[in-house]
């Protein structure tokens, strides 16, 4: 093993279970905050529309926070959007958010993937964004890109509640369905992926705070399987809640990494994960790192070490209010406790 | 009198609690063969079912409160009480709710032309900023279930909407939700608008969402925080009777 690893060396290495120099921080999902787009000047939602403001923001979680990976995609809609999905983008300090409750389709039939689908405005800042991340950062960091998966792309397009109602009603229809969503998952996917992303976040919110953990066995495993074969890159599948009951599925889904809620123990998904998938996560959001101080990241940080979780995150997009000391604090508290390991 | 209805018997099993077996078993007792008919066609979310029972009652001089009370809430403490302990989840809840919904259809017009009170009015919404709604629509559908006449706002619910409906509706408690940290803030600005109103101390108001806390409530002077939307109905019914 190389004593002194590049940021992307130590991020790809823990993906695929090789040895690290120590354990990776990492950000599958946004590190955005309002202070770091006043920064560098990139606020949202423009940083969320145009390739170089995305850009510029999406790297301050390597400039100036020191996480090991550069993560542009910071929302949850963008192919939402360019599939006609009615959007609030909102301002500098709220997420953009698809209007679920005016859903843009009812049936099967549906669903068509737009010709000019990866040429929308809303896909091309993503995809432009990490050609010009990969030129300036690729060598040394991982690059992460990020497409949804069909459970959620199926939230937005019909909505929560008619999609839900349908997994009852027809679960051939659903699954139908979500074979069809998934090629949209996977188009985007690898055009990221060709555009230079390292690895992927694939946002599937089959979350124990709506479905059952049969579900996810029932409709997504298989989905998530053929996902992990077709899409050439580490995936890391994310879904907040609560997620034990199903993370036995989960760690069946081939991908390299599961990216977890803080609501689940770290030692508990550990072993339920048994070396089968790696784990990404889980620092508490809204408690720790919104509103409580360094010392309490620095406690939740070595839980995760000591219970061997791959890779330190936090759990989900953190709030665009976090303050900038407690996201510094994780990275800081990695490499005190990796000398600690090695006695120095 | 006995519960007969074999579905019911067996979704009793599912309740763990002694005391709270105990409780539904006393409510079920008092309802009879029909009435718990009901309860299992709603619990098992048969809308069809439901609806053809529910206007059979009728027409058979059943009266509509007490297929409210004996058919359908019945019916619905079961499914709250496997949703909280995940033995369900959401599209459970759904189909059970959408089976309520077609019982309603027949029982919510004659219980409008009648003097008899509901259990409380609540005010529900998503704050400003925010979309998301099926935490919010979860606990509307329980509300109802208990017997609570509930005005939806919606979503992205600015201070003076939840102000207005408040006044329009003469509603005694609001429910107020949000699932990003960006918006939570915004539950506490509705509540200083109250206060700017000088109407604070005629609502109670409660609060919910994935980020928010006890602590957060307590920070933003709320009267109550529920973590699910059965806590909502308790809340709701202990704020209906203060």
């Amino acid at each position: 093993m190389k004593e002194n690893m590049t940021s992307k060396e130590r991020v790809m290495n823990a993906l695929n279970g090789l040895p690290v120099d120590r354990t990776p921080v990492s950000n599958p999902t946004s590190v955005a905050t309002v202070e770091l787009m006043d920064l560098v000047g990139a606020p949202f939602p423009d940083a969320c529309r145009n390739p170089e403001l995305n850009a510029q923001l999406a790297a301050t979680g390597y400039t100036e926070l020191g996480f090991d990976s550069i993560a542009p995609y910071f929302t949850i809609i963008q192919e939402s959007s360019a599939l006609g999905c009615e959007m609030q983008w909102e301002q500098k300090d709220n997420w953009p958010t698809v209007r679920m409750s005016n859903p843009i389709w009812k049936s099967i039939n549906d669903i068509k993937i737009p010709p000019n689908f990866l040429e929308h405005p809303d896909n091309l800042a993503i995809i432009n964004s990490i050609k010009i991340l990969k030129k300036e950062y690729g060598n040394d960091v991982a690059i992460i890109g990020k497409t949804m998966g069909p459970w959620t792309l199926a939230y937005h397009v019909f909505g929560v509640e008619p999609f839900l109602l349908l997994s009852i009603d027809d679960p051939k229809m659903t699954m139908d369905c979500l074979k069809k969503l998934k090629e949209i998952s996977n188009l985007f996917g690898q055009a990221q992926i060709d555009a230079g992303a390292d690895v992927l976040t694939y946002p599937d919110h089959a979350t124990g705070d709506l479905v059952s953990g049969e579900y996810y066995k029932k409709f997504l495993l298989e989905i998530h399987q053929e996902t992990a074969e077709e899409l050439n890159v580490p995936l890391i599948l994310h879904i907040c809640g609560q997620t034990l009951d199903r993370l036995d599925y989960i760690s069946q889904n081939n991908m390299a990494a599961f990216h977890f809620d803080s609501r689940n123990d770290p030692a508990e998904a550990m072993k339920i994960a048994n070396n089968r998938i790696r784990l990404v996560g889980n620092i508490n959001n809204p408690v720790t790192l919104y509103s409580k101080n360094t010392e309490d990241v620095k406690l939740e940080v070595e839980k995760c070490l000591e219970a061997g979780v791959q890779l330190i995150a936090p759990e989900c997009a953190i709030p665009l209010a976090t303050k900038l000391e407690n996201l510094l604090e994780i990275p800081k508290t990695v490499k005190e406790w990796t000398k600690k390991q090695n006695g120095n | 009198m006995p519960i007969v209805n074999e579905g019911v018997l067996e979704e009793m099993k599912h309740i763990a609690n002694p005391s709270e077996l105990k409780h539904i078993q006393e409510i079920y007792e008092k309802t009879d063969p029909l009435m718990q008919e009901i309860a299992y066609a709603l619990i098992t979310g048969n809308d069809k079912k439901v609806d053809e029972l529910t206007k059979n009652s009728l027409d058979n001089g059943y009266s509509a409160n007490t297929i409210m009370d004996d058919g359908l809430i019945a019916g619905m403490a079961i499914v709250g009480i496997k949703f909280r302990d995940n033995i369900i989840f959401v599209p459970e809840v759904l189909i059970s709710a959408r089976a309520m919904k077609a019982g309603m259809a027949h029982i919510e017009p004659i219980l409008s032309e009648s003097d008899i009170p509901p259990v409380g009015t609540v005010i529900m919404g998503t704050v400003k900023g925010d979309l998301h709604d099926i935490g919010k629509n979860l606990c509307i559908m329980m509300l109802r279930g208990a017997g609570f006449i509930v005005h939806d706002l919606g979503v992205d619910v600015k201070d003076i909407e939840f102000i207005d409906a408040v006044q329009e509706h003469n509603a005694k408690i609001i429910g107020m939700s949000a699932l990003l940290t960006t918006t939570m803030p915004n539950m506490g600005r509705v509540i200083e608008a109250f206060e700017d109103e000088g109407l604070r101390e005629e609502v109670n108001i409660m609060v919910g969402g994935a980020p928010v806390t006890q602590e957060f409530a307590d920070d933003m002077g709320a009267d109550a925080y529920g973590k699910d939307a059965i806590d909502c109905v308790e809340l709701a019914k202990q704020l209906a009777s203060k």
